[in-house]
């Protein structure tokens, strides 16, 4: 055994990278069962329409198909995160074009997709609403007409379409604005934005001779799968057993329900095996995608730069399903007022309903918007007063005794060095200005903060017979690497090398609860509940130990590479004599277990006034600053980003490469965000769902030289000081790019994706 | 039940058209089989042109013309130094289609049958003045490229015929740039550009300009062109040429951008691909 | 020429083994990897030639496995990622991957590992630039690309 060192801080390979390298890796199309059929999915045509009936004789004269289900198969059972108001498929009606009408099952894939389609559904067409505008006008159709009488997991403040109205404000936002030297003012908007997980979603669910369901599936919680399955079916949860394999990456696609529901069904009624993939298009049509916003937003400053006052408006466009849309409403308020002491702030929003797929979670949860407007404004002030930009945000940024807007006290603030670093690392003193011929060059920044945590998380360890260790947190790994991660924090905390603790696979039959992995949780949430139970373990081991020295447990304690020591002397004992003792002789096998729920109070009623916030115990904070070097073509108006810099405050680094992986992977999502990437609707329709249409960068699209920079400001609660870093990252990509586009160019975009034809228009308007 | 045919000669392939009216013909196989994939094409049979090895290859001929067998992968196209001069815009046009696994399948005569106007090859080769060679049951013929991208999707191929080369007129002492405006790397054009300009002494001797991906086929304006021969190609005749063009143009509103902006952006690309070839064309002299 | 019935039998030799297997003309070179052969390292991520995550090497070469029909395969020689190695051994460039962080979710990892092999053959030392572009048609949606380059420069040990 190689000496040990400290397993946290160290860029250890991901304990499934070799399975990945050698393609051996089992992601849900990879399984297969025992006499296992395929499902297929039609599909609604019509955004908005009545279901008269079905025909599916023709799809069941197909050979080899075993079973249809339409919504005339379903009782009515409704699942959703806070609001539930989504059944497994339509039933009654349709509400966005792509929305499961029907379901197949058949010996082959083809066979299944085939008799799909030949599925007859009469449809009366209703008048559509397709955008939140259309949704909000007056006698407008509603796309709920039951939205009152849905249960909901909040106070909800809803009317019409609208499902989710928040308010949230601090201090005295008029009088503020009255003493302001400086104010501006304008109105942005942004696009949805296409999850691309690179695995599209699938599930496998078998039932066994018991009647229990055995389900496989993509996913980002095992334990959301079975709420989710269970309450959209009307099955017990104890009936369900929801596992899952390799999962090609989530991002917030993954979360709720996409088709689980379905393939239990199926499952349940053919009592075969029964896999369905989504086609690529199908993954476009019908999981979710990122929120469209429009922002209304004003800021104002004291002439020596000062930020006084905010207020924002968001309206966001909520799709069919209320998903996770009440969230990020409510979190995109609570971060719209950025990372900046900013007394007097005032923020309302609403998301409605419109007939189209639903939005839901997608990294950023409503940050990455509101943080285009906002930082988009500190930059204006910074310019009409003259100030560096980056200086107007040390200035402003938040200090570490200042609480959050609402009031949620703040125990760890990196910001300003984030701030510091992206300065020195990019050379933001020295930039330099127009270089070549047709290229405008142009430097940008953008700083912002983002929470880890919320709800709740359990992790068990156990000491195995011979000294080795199994963890399990029910918390899946999406390829972002916390398998990994939360090795490591059992590893160190445990005093052994991570080759001697194994990470179990989240199971809902055999592993603790886990909300899922989501809201940059794990490494934070997760690993608490890792460290909490690694540390019962080793009070148990040390317990035993001084059972078998015979001495008193205070004078025992873990030593490097698995040893019981005596203090202040040479005698040792190895885990395994200890392991052997408890499993044979005394005390019985070691397990330690650590449960918890995020519980720090996001809203002091002392100084802030919230409205229908969803949530009430948010996380901690993570910070962040962003300096990208843009160069826009003179003749087309592409902008493309050179260089980029980001420093994040991550508390701790458990695994720097990790840790550097999900900043440097933020960024060019961001950058797509930014740039490239759009969902486009032709009325309902849905123009572009396909790779060929939807642009996602490429190797050659992004910057090579993306400079990861880590700050460590610990957490106090944290594991090993840890916070997290899975979304925070991508925040600042949309704002620091249009900042640096003004400085390359002059001009301001207030709309998403800044494309070459953007560009080159507000350019030639300039001119 | 999809047949599957493999030729191993030209003859042979036209005799599998004449047998099996309703095949689809499949080169790199990178369109159809995405469509086939897609359920937009499901045809009773598919001819393979990939054993065809007649097909495969570039060879210059000693006129000056190079033939480029309609079989020859982008990968090749893009790589061959011989294609110079004005013939270079073929090999500068390869060079930008999709991504190189892409360019390893797919074919100059798959790609130019499927006659996508967003597509790399048909502006690049209405500037080069290539010619198409086609063969059919009724034997074969060269069809002029300007003549044979007609529409949308849309070639003047006859059913079952198919192309078997394409073949450039020399052009040793002209130079060649392409401007291909993207969204991301390797996608279909918003705009392209394609110019052949050729110098002699400070005066313009040979220009060719074709625009692509914005409308049913590639626009060029020969008459246009022939103003600014003889002529320094100044500024100014440059943007009369380039206005011309853009008025010529019919594009379409799209996911990738709207018509406004490609009327917008062409003449600013062509001014800059113009002066692209001429700084190439007088360093070469 | 072949298949009067439509449904024929193919010889493919996949990573130096002899299978014969039943295509419909139609049936891609991916399905059968897949679905016949039990060969899921390549893996279907778009069908449409996009994204990358089913290239396999056909004659040392990237392609896209879901675009080709595995009939026109015949007589060449495929390589999958399960192909590259035998037992529990990496090559170089699946090691670099492993040691300079390049694999997150992995589904793009097959793809990008097997088109970084035929780079490293073509061009045993490639630059940044050069690994760019030979990877510019793999979409990653998880690494932002840079630990991929990375990775591939290193396997190549240039720098």
């Amino acid at each position: 055994m190689s000496p040990y060192k400290n397993q946290v801080g160290q860029s250890i390979p991901k304990v499934d990278v070799r399975e990945k390298v050698t393609g051996r890796a089992a992601y849900i199309a990879d399984l297969s069962r025992p006499g296992m059929l395929h499902g297929a999915v039609l599909q609604s045509p019509y955004a908005h329409a009545r279901i008269k009936g079905y025909d599916t004789s023709k799809a069941l004269a197909v050979p080899g198909v075993r079973c249809v289900l339409t919504g005339a198969d379903f009782t009515e059972h409704f699942m959703g995160a806070f609001i539930k108001d989504e059944g497994p498929i339509a039933i009654g009606k349709v509400r966005y074009v792509g929305e499961p009408v029907a379901v197949v099952a058949a010996d082959d894939e083809r066979t299944a997709r085939r008799a799909a389609r030949l599925i007859e559904v009469e449809y009366e067409e209703l008048p559509a609403v397709l955008t939140p505008e259309e949704a909000l006008a007056p006698g407008a159709p509603l796309v709920h007409e039951d939205l009152a009488s849905y249960v909901k997991v909040f106070d909800a403040k809803f009317e019409g379409n609208a499902f989710s109205c928040t308010d949230l404000s601090e201090g005295d936002v008029d009088k503020a604005f009255a003493e302001c030297d400086v104010v501006v003012e304008g109105t942005y908007e942004t696009q949805a934005q296409y999850h691309l997980s690179l695995e599209p979603c699938g599930a496998l669910a078998e039932v066994d001779a018991n009647g229990r369901v055995h389900l496989w599936s993509a996913n980002q919680s095992v334990f959301r799968v079975q709420a989710n399955v269970c309450e959209s079916l009307g099955l017990p949860m104890s009936k369900l057993h929801s596992m899952t394999p390799k999962v090609g990456a989530g991002f917030g696609n993954k979360m709720e329900a996409h088709i689980q529901p379905l393939v239990v069904a199926l499952a349940l009624k053919v009592q075969r095996p029964v896999k369905m993939i989504l086609s690529r298009e199908e993954d476009f049509e019908m999981v979710r995608a990122r929120h469209p916003f429009k922002i209304r937003i004003r800021t104002g400053a004291r002439k020596d730069g000062t930020l006084l006052a905010r207020e924002v408006e968001t309206l966001l466009d909520g799709g069919a399903y209320a998903d996770d849309s009440p969230g990020v409403l409510g979190y995109s308020l609570l971060m719209a007022r950025g990372p900046y002491t900013i007394p007097n702030t005032r923020c309302f929003g609403r998301v409605v309903y419109t007939n189209k797929m639903r939005f839901g979670a997608f990294r950023g949860f409503g940050n990455g918007q509101v943080a285009f407007a906002g930082e988009q404004q500190i930059d204006e002030i910074a310019h009409r007063l003259g100030i560096d930009p980056l200086e107007m945000r040390l200035r402003n940024a938040m200090r570490i005794e200042e609480p959050w807007f609402g009031g949620q006290q703040v125990n760890s603030n990196g910001l300003a060095e984030c701030l510091e670093k992206v300065r020195e690392k990019s050379g933001w003193g020295r930039r330099a200005r127009p270089s070549r011929p047709g290229v405008k060059v142009g430097y940008g920044v953008a700083a912002c903060a983002h929470i880890s945590g919320l709800l709740a998380t359990s992790a068990i360890v156990r000491m195995l017979e011979d000294g080795s260790f199994v963890l399990s947190t029910g918390a899946t790994d999406i390829g972002q690497g916390s398998d990994t991660v939360l090795t490591q924090i059992c590893a160190d905390a445990l005093k052994v090398t991570v080759d001697n603790v194994v990470c179990a696979t989240p199971d809902t039959d055999g592993s603790p609860y886990n909300w899922g992995t989501t809201a940059s949780r794990v490494t934070y949430t997760t690993g608490r509940a890792v460290a909490g139970a690694a540390e019962d373990v080793g009070r148990q081991i040390k317990e035993a130990a001084a059972k078998m020295l015979n001495c008193p447990v205070g004078d025992v304690e873990l030593r490097d590479g698995g040893f019981i020591g005596v203090k202040g002397s040479n005698t040792t004992l190895p885990y395994a004599a200890v392991a052997g003792f408890t499993h044979w002789a005394s005390g019985g096998p070691i397990v330690g277990s650590k449960s918890l729920i995020y519980d720090a109070p996001t809203i002091d009623p002392r100084r802030a006034v919230a409205i229908g916030l969803p949530f009430t115990r948010i996380g901690v904070f993570s910070f962040n600053a962003l300096v990208v070097e843009v160069e826009i073509d003179e003749v087309t108006g592409k902008a493309t980003v050179a260089r980029a810099w980001s420093a994040v405050d991550v508390g701790k680094a458990i695994n720097p490469r990790l840790v550097e992986g999900q900043i440097e992977g933020g960024i060019v999502q961001g950058l797509g965000f930014a740039l490239t990437e759009e969902m486009v609707w032709d009325g309902g329709r849905l123009a572009n769902p396909t790779l060929m249409d939807y642009k996602a960068p490429g190797a050659v699209d992004v910057p090579y030289e993306i400079n990861s920079i880590i700050v460590e400001h610990p957490e106090p609660d944290g594991p090993f000081g840890a916070k997290g870093v899975g979304e925070i990252s991508l925040v600042s990509v949309p704002a620091a790019v249009a900042n640096a586009i003004f400085d390359a160019a002059g001009v301001r975009l207030h709309k998403l994706p800044m494309t070459p034809e953007r560009v080159l228009t507000a350019m030639l308007g300039a001119d | 039940m999809t047949l599957f045919l493999e030729p191993r000669t030209v003859a042979e392939a036209v005799a599998c058209f004449r047998d099996h009216p309703e095949a689809r013909c499949m080169s790199g196989g990178a369109t159809l089989v995405a469509m086939m994939n897609a359920g937009l094409a499901d045809p009773p049979a598919v001819v393979s042109l990939r054993r065809i090895a007649e097909l495969v290859g570039i060879a210059p001929a000693a006129d000056g013309w190079t033939k480029i067998g309609g079989m020859t992968p982008h990968r090749v196209t893009a790589a061959e130094t011989r294609l110079a001069g004005g013939q270079a815009i073929v090999r500068l046009a390869a060079g930008r289609i999709a991504n190189p696994p892409v360019r390893n399948m797919g074919t100059i005569g798959g790609s130019i049958s499927f006659s996508d106007p967003a597509a790399d090859y048909p502006a690049a080769l209405v500037a080069a003045d290539a010619e198409i060679e086609v063969v059919g049951s009724g034997g074969g013929r060269r069809i002029a490229a300007q003549d044979f991208f007609v529409d949308w999707y849309t070639t003047a191929l006859e059913p079952g015929e198919i192309v078997v080369a394409v073949h450039l007129p020399p052009a040793p002492r002209a130079a060649a740039a392409y401007e291909k405006l993207v969204k991301t790397e390797g996608d279909m054009g918003i705009a392209t550009v394609a110019a052949v300009v050729e110098m002699d002494r400070g005066a313009c001797s040979d220009l060719r300009v074709a625009v692509g991906a914005c409308g049913p086929h590639p626009v060029r304006l020969r008459e246009s062109e022939s103003d600014l021969i003889g002529g320094r190609l100044d500024a100014d005749a440059v943007a009369r040429l380039a206005s011309r063009l853009a008025e010529a143009l019919d594009p379409v509103d799209d996911v990738r951008a709207s018509s406004d902006y490609r009327r917008k952006v062409v003449p600013r690309m062509v001014a800059r691909a113009i002066a692209t070839a001429r700084a190439r064309a007088e360093g070469e002299q | 020429m072949r298949g009067d019935e439509g449904m024929t039998t193919v010889a493919l030799r996949i990573n130096g083994v002899e299978h014969s297997v039943a295509a419909d003309g139609r049936r891609t070179l991916l399905e059968v990897l897949r679905d016949e052969l039990g060969l899921t390292g390549a893996k279907r991520g778009c069908n449409q030639g996009v994204c990358g995550a089913c290239t396999v090497l056909l004659d040392g070469r990237p392609v896209r496995a879901c675009l080709s029909l595995a009939a026109a395969c015949a007589g060449h020689e495929i390589t999958t990622v399960e192909g590259l190695t035998e037992g529990n051994e990496l090559t170089p460039v699946q090691q670099a991957f492993v040691e300079h962080g390049a694999v997150q979710c992995g589904f793009c990892t097959p793809g990008m590992v097997l088109t970084a092999t035929a780079l490293l053959k073509e061009n045993p030392k490639p630059n940044v630039a050069e690994v760019r572009t030979a990877l510019s048609g793999n979409l990653c949606r998880c690494s932002g690309y840079r630990k991929i380059v990375d990775a591939v420069v290193a396997a190549g040990g240039a720098r």
